[in-house]
């Protein structure tokens, strides 16, 4: 809806007179007001209210009928919704109705009184606390001096009675937006003991349609709008003349079904290609990257520099201390150890140490560490190689620990030693064999290689799943609810909630042993990241991993490989296809539902059997039943579904006695016919009759419309 | 307001002079309302079905009653006649096929099927 429609105000309201009536079709879809004697109605728009919220200003506003939705962005409607004053086909909120009065009182031009009679249209039997609301609205907001009621569906059928589509006797066959109607017609009078109402009406199609199609596309249940269902159905919908064989064809023949099938296709801009960055891009990007790098390294450097700087500072100051102390008194000293806040001058050396220690460590010479202490392995152990009668007993105890210690090293550096020549060794085997047999040398690596990775995964799998092997492991090593934990996780899930809801029974004995409290420790977090001694495994596959690389470069370390974390599956990109809304079935089983009710879940007679319902109720004999089944018209907003006629036929056609004549017509304008009857009736003689007025009202109240009915036969 | 919202007439004036009673006199701005209007079945069954003659027509007894045919059953979801309901979503369904498709339904789709033929679980 590119441009909607919007009333233009009629100037020409001063020049009627007083007694002309105002005609105002009332009907729950559209709202259409206009003059007695005239052929159109003036103004007609959609029956509707919106309330929303202006959005600079801040107040409500109220808006009547069908609106632009390229105005709507100024109003905020997150509030308020569409809203009618009708419930099926009784106005029964008479705020909005009085929003929508104002709005078509306005639209017809009226400025300064609307004094004129009122001809309003209803529905059949309007129940009478809705008729006195209407005519206090209308006598006492807008100061109207009479009013009269009339059904919508009679001013129909007498404005084509008129123009011959059907006699005097006849049936109305009123399908509305709200409810359908069947009145039968005696002598001009519908006859209201008789008729039929069934809540099913144009609504509910559209809204059929609607939400069958948004939950057919949830994908795109915002673009399906109430507006926009409403085009569809009036553009495609028709009603088939057999639902059932209409549904085998949709259900087993494809061919036929694809024509006539429908597609509305969404606006749909395909994605921009993306393009691959350019080397440019690449270069900025990659200097950005060296830039934030190199800050970083800086960072890193200022912070060793200072940390430097510091220790360096403190060692000196510690080296003076010890000047200091070393040429004092014993006085003096414990005065500048008082000073210096440490206890002794051991405790400063072993300060000292530590401190050359960390500069060392800062400075990047750590690794130089192990050598030194075993070049000055000598030195270590100088009781050694003291004989022991020498030795003080202190002495002794002390050179027993030295040799201890000693030996100690000294196996540790032939282990060492000898782990270097087995390395060698095997190397050397291996490159014999190497050289030997190349292909079988490397199946060999391979098959070793497949079988260490196999098992450090496997050890991986057992950690993450606490030892139980389900088939089902992920490797994406998912965070559901459902991920199960580990051993170590299991075993401190346990102990913290034994600990929170075990408040003991009995006595409280935690405490006495020490080793209760190891409890803490092993629920402690740290526990989580055990190291499961693979260490060896995983180097040997790195080492064999390397060599397999040197011999063929094309393979790809599995870990190397997977490390990196699968990327998520790209969205799939959607085409055309994907805009594009197909009306199939939809097209003829939404108006369905006129006939079959119960399809929305209303349990009444469809349109075809209230027709039968009508005439059962119609205390006459068959012959003056099968007059009005001659002249039977169809009318309302619904009848202008293709397929209309021909199926309320052969649905009629079930209840009357076989061959039995019968015939239907069409309304010579199903939406404004109740309309240009209502105003032809205005515009008789006979109308002023039929009005009543506020004194009227006044003397009777409510009771006045329990026997009100008037008397359509001009 | 802005000029081309002024310039269709969109917006009902708050005061018209054709009225007797201006809306802004009836309902007072600022004075919460509530709802202040009732259900149409609850107006119908106070004010009509106490008052009325039974043998006369009114809105209430003018209603159709159901219909004398059977109810065919369709598939909620594709329309087709359905042998079928499964029992668990309640769901009517033509084939296998749809079977597999409405136990995948997520239940608020199930819900909204349902109440496309008014049998959905209402909550109160």
């Amino acid at each position: 809806m590119a441009s909607v429609y919007r009333p233009e105000r009629e100037t020409d309201f001063a020049s009627f007179q007083h007694a002309t009536p105002i005609v105002i079709d009332n009907g729950s879809s559209a709202f259409r007001i206009g003059w007695a004697g005239e052929a159109e109605p003036r103004v007609v728009f959609r029956n509707i209210v919106q309330r929303p919220r202006h959005r600079s200003s801040g107040e409500t506003v109220t808006v009547v009928g069908d609106t632009d939705p390229a105005l709507m962005k100024y109003f905020d409607c997150t509030r308020s919704s569409v809203r009618s004053p009708f419930d099926d086909d009784v106005v029964y909120q008479f705020e909005y109705m009085e929003y929508i009065l104002d709005y078509g009182f306005d639209r017809l031009g009226a400025t300064s009184e609307v004094s004129h009679p009122i001809l309003m249209t209803e529905c059949e039997c309007n129940p009478s606390f809705s008729r006195a609301r209407m005519s206090e609205l209308l006598f006492e907001t807008y100061g109207v001096p009479s009013i009269a009621f009339g059904i919508d569906d009679a001013f129909s059928y007498k404005y084509n009675q008129k123009l011959g589509n059907c006699g005097e006797d006849g049936l109305a066959i009123s399908c509305e937006h709200g409810t359908c109607h069947v009145v039968p017609f005696l002598k001009g009078q519908p006859v209201l003991e008789a008729c039929c109402r069934t809540n099913v009406g144009g609504f509910h199609i559209t809204d059929f349609l609607r939400q069958l199609l948004s939950l057919k596309y949830p994908y795109h249940s915002a673009s399906i709008t109430w507006e926009k269902a409403e085009e569809l159905k009036k553009e495609h919908c028709s009603i088939a003349l057999d639902y059932m064989s209409e549904l085998q064809i949709f259900k087993n023949n494809k061919e036929e079904a694809e024509e006539k099938t429908w597609h509305w296709q969404l606006p749909w801009v395909p994605p921009p290609k993306e393009e691959p960055p350019s080397e440019e891009e690449l270069a900025r990007k990659a200097a950005l990257k060296e830039k934030a790098g190199q800050r970083l390294r800086d960072m890193a450097a200022a912070k060793r520099s200072q940390k430097i700087a510091e220790l360096e500072k403190q060692l000196s100051y510690l080296e003076e201390l010890m000047e200091q102390l070393d040429g004092a008194e014993e006085q003096e000293a414990t005065s500048i150890l008082g000073r210096s806040g440490y206890l002794s001058q051991q405790e400063i050396k072993s300060a000292i140490l530590k401190a050359t220690q960390s500069l060392r460590k800062a400075k990047g010479e750590s690794n130089g560490n192990e050598d030194k202490a075993e070049a000055s392995g000598v030195d270590k152990y100088p009781l050694v190689s003291v004989p022991d009668e020498t030795l003080t007993p202190e002495q002794l105890k002390e050179k027993k620990k030295q040799i201890l210690l000693k030996t100690t090293t000294e196996g540790r550096m032939r282990a060492k030693q000898r782990r270097a020549e087995e390395e060698a060794l095997r190397e050397k085997q291996e490159e014999e064999r190497r050289s030997e047999n190349p292909e079988l040398y490397l199946e060999e690596l391979r098959a070793r290689y497949s079988e260490l990775t196999d098992k450090v995964e496997q050890r991986k799998r057992q950690k993450l799943n606490g030892g139980q092997t389900n088939g089902n492991y992920s490797s994406s090593g998912g965070v559901g609810r459902g991920e199960r934990l580990n051993a170590a996780q299991k075993e401190r899930m346990r102990l913290l909630t034994s600990a929170a809801f075990d408040r003991g029974k009995g006595e409280d004995t935690f405490g006495m042993r020490d080793e209760d409290w190891l409890v803490y420790k092993k629920m402690s977090k740290d526990n989580d990241d055990e190291d499961d001694g693979n260490d060896d495994e995983e180097s040997e596959l790195a080492r064999i991993a390397s060599k397999i690389q040197e011999m063929d470069p094309t393979f790809v370390s599995k870990t190397e490989a997977v490390q990196p974390t699968p990327e998520p599956p790209k969205a799939q990109t959607l085409t055309a296809e994907d805009y594009r809304i197909s009306i199939g079935l939809e097209r003829f089983r939404c108006p369905e539902i006129l006939f079959q009710p119960g399809m929305i879940g209303i349990d009444q007679a469809g349109i075809d059997e209230m027709v039968s319902i009508s005439l059962r109720r119609l205390v006459e004999n068959e012959s003056v039943k099968e007059r009005l089944c001659q002249s039977i018209l169809v009318t309302g907003g619904c009848s202008l579904l293709p397929g209309m006629i021909p199926r309320l036929e052969s649905g009629i056609r079930q209840f009357r006695p076989y061959l039995a004549p019968l015939k239907l017509v069409r309304a010579a304008d199903p939406l404004l016919d109740a309309w240009r009857g209502a105003a032809a009736f205005g515009a008789s003689s006979k109308f002023g009759r039929q009005t009543f007025s506020l004194a009227d009202y006044r003397e009777h109240g409510e009771n006045l419309f329990h026997r009100y009915n008037i008397v359509y036969s001009l | 307001m802005e000029s081309e919202v002024v310039k269709t007439d969109m917006v009902l004036p708050l005061t018209l002079g054709f009225k007797k009673v201006q809306t802004a006199d009836k309902y007072p701005k600022g004075q919460s309302r509530g709802r202040q209007w009732k259900h149409l079945r609850y107006l119908l069954q106070a004010a009509d079905a106490s008052s009325l003659p039974p043998d006369r027509p009114n809105y209430l007894n003018i209603q159709s009653p159901p219909s004398i045919y059977p109810p065919k059953r369709y598939c909620d979801i594709t329309g087709f006649e359905a042998p079928y309901m499964d029992p668990r979503t309640k769901l009517r369904y033509a084939d296998p096929e749809v079977f597999k498709q409405i136990r995948m339904l997520p239940d608020e789709y199930v819900q909204r099927y349902l109440a496309l033929r008014n049998a959905a679980v209402v909550l109160r």
